[in-house]
């Protein structure tokens, strides 16, 4: 079968996985090899679980677990996963980070990231950053809208990432828009990187971490008078 | 099926990177090069830019023959890659320049630098069209790579004519439907031949853009057309707008900036309130924009940086 994966990049990820610490598990959500009635018909699963299984060789610190997603339900609710494909980045603990869509293009980067990311169990996040989200006790949803060939969305989806990795409370999604339409239109869509927070709150763009985080201070609803004062002014 | 898959950050650390392959950036590179530093150019265009877009120059000391101004800026860079500084064409999205190595984010992947210069220039706009903010990300879009993809089969409009435009109406083309495309001025021959070639594109070089229109997406853009004002329905808008304000909006906001929007630099070394951050050219709003100046001031920051990453005292001259 043909790689995803050149042999030349391969040599290069495999250098960057010697930094992996802790193992680290792809749960890759797909459809099953029968099609059930009324079952739409995934174009990127096979590609997802292949990119996968290629990543996993890579590393002995990688593994691989394939679901199906129509008929394992106990693993599907476990992780709740809503749509495939899906890939969930599991490490000691599981963080919250998800894929659903293929992270190629420019998104293959953000999913290596986040694989180190889990291995070392830490996100490399300025201190401020750190305690405003250390005040989130309740849940937080973010969902970054991206497209494969979109500059500018690897750095919207890493500090979701991140931000996912640090507070318990928090999950964040990578969805590559083109794949889930529907979903697309939920959300009004028309450009990307678009973020989505808790469903009300959204950014449009890439912005940097100390003002994403303010974002998602704002959906939990915890902005401080000073901070919804920023907040206000970089809105407006 | 071919997947492109991008790596990210490349794990080479360069000792400069250049933002901007004008004079002062190009200078830059001939030097730093010459001090034995890794150096990386990152330009948008070898046609973008003050100078390339010169016809004629007359003023450069020591070239008395008839030159333009992108033939000077091919030597330039020449002589730079000469002495061992790479260029690549790209376009910089964003910067991290707190961080070690600090990080240049283009269009074609990040690239990391111990030190960096910016040179972009002073051809960026100012002000914005009526409706333009109100819509960013509900139809108006400066990334046809991100989102001409939404706009499969729908109508959109390009407004503008910057450098870059030619290049990201070719990839709109292959998704909208109909393209109405709103420059600001005349387009030169070649891009008008370019553009025209494709049956979509409806070229309304008359037409005055007034506001863009919507209600919760975009739905259309006001124009007056031979004194008729009329809306020219369409699902979605990409801005490709120049003007003369300094280059900055890939910024992380580190760096200091004047009350008039040009890098505060230090006018000996180019140096910045960042350190390892140095500002040179057109982007530091010199009083004369010339390409001779901009070029003395990338010398000089050049070799600011040799001393910075060296951590000495002085600078090191180049003798010959």
């Amino acid at each position: 079968m043909l790689m995803l994966i050149k042999e030349k990049d391969r040599a290069v990820i495999r250098e960057m996985f010697e930094a992996l610490v802790r193992p680290v598990k792809l749960v890759v959500f797909t459809q099953g090899p029968v099609h059930l009635p009324g079952e739409r018909p995934c174009e990127y699963c096979e590609q997802v679980v292949q990119l996968a299984k290629e990543l996993g060789e890579l590393t002995d610190k990688l593994d691989v677990e394939i679901v199906n997603f129509h008929t394992d339900k106990e693993r599907v609710k476990e992780y709740g996963i809503q749509r495939i494909p899906a890939i969930a980045v599991v490490g000691d603990v599981d963080y919250g980070i998800r894929y659903y869509g293929i992270p190629g293009g420019f998104e293959f980067a953000t999913l290596l990231e986040a694989i180190i990311d889990v291995s070392r169990g830490s996100a490399d996040l300025a201190d401020e950053t750190l305690e405003k989200l250390s005040r989130i006790d309740s849940p937080v949803h973010i969902q970054v809208f991206v497209t494969p060939t979109c500059p500018y969305c690897p750095s919207a989806v890493r500090l979701a990432h991140q931000f996912a990795m640090v507070n318990e409370h928090i999950t964040a999604d990578m969805v590559e828009a083109q794949e889930f339409p529907e979903l697309s239109r939920r959300y009004g869509v028309y450009g990307v990187p678009r973020t989505v927070i808790n469903e009300e709150t959204h950014i449009e763009g890439a912005v940097p971490e100390s003002i994403a985080v303010l974002y998602v201070l704002q959906a939990a609803g915890k902005l401080n008078e000073t901070e919804a004062q920023q907040l206000a002014a970089i809105s407006r | 099926m071919e997947l492109a898959l991008s790596l990210g950050a490349p794990a080479e650390v360069y000792d400069v990177v250049i933002i901007g392959g004008g004079p002062a950036g190009l200078s830059a590179a001939l030097y730093a090069a010459r001090a034995k530093l890794r150096t990386l150019v990152v330009d948008k265009h070898p046609r973008a830019g003050a100078l390339a877009m010169t016809e004629l120059i007359a003023n450069y000391p020591g070239v008395d023959e008839e030159l333009s101004g992108a033939e000077l800026l091919a030597r330039f860079r020449r002589q730079a890659e000469k002495f061992g500084a790479e260029v690549v064409e790209a376009q910089v999205l964003a910067t991290q320049l707190t961080s070690d190595p600090k990080q240049v984010i283009t269009s074609e992947g990040t690239y990391q630098g111990r030190t960096i210069i910016i040179a972009a220039g002073a051809l960026g706009r100012s002000g914005s069209i009526p409706g333009e903010k109100e819509f960013i990300g509900r139809g108006v879009s400066y990334c046809a790579a991100c989102d001409a993809a939404f706009f499969q089969g729908k109508d959109v409009a390009v407004i503008g004519d910057s450098r870059e435009m030619p290049d990201e109406l070719e990839l709109i083309v292959r998704f909208a439907r109909r393209v109405y495309l709103l420059p600001r001025k005349r387009l030169d021959e070649e891009v008008r031949a370019q553009v025209t070639g494709h049956a979509s594109v409806e070229l309304l070089e008359r037409a005055q853009v007034k506001r863009i229109v919507g209600e919760g997406a975009v739905t259309g853009v006001e124009v007056v057309d031979e004194g008729e004002a009329k809306v020219i329905p369409v699902a979605g808008v990409f801005v490709y707008l120049s003007g003369s304000r300094p280059t900055t909006d890939f910024l992380d906001g580190s760096v200091e900036i004047t009350a008039q929007g040009c890098i505060a630099a230090d006018p000996r070394t180019g140096a910045t309130n960042q350190p390892g951050v140095f500002a040179v050219g057109d982007v530091t709003c010199n009083e004369v924009r010339q390409a001779v100046v901009a070029a003395g001031q990338g010398a000089l920051a050049a070799l600011a940086a040799d001393k910075y990453l060296r951590r000495a005292k002085r600078m090191r001259q180049q003798w010959s």
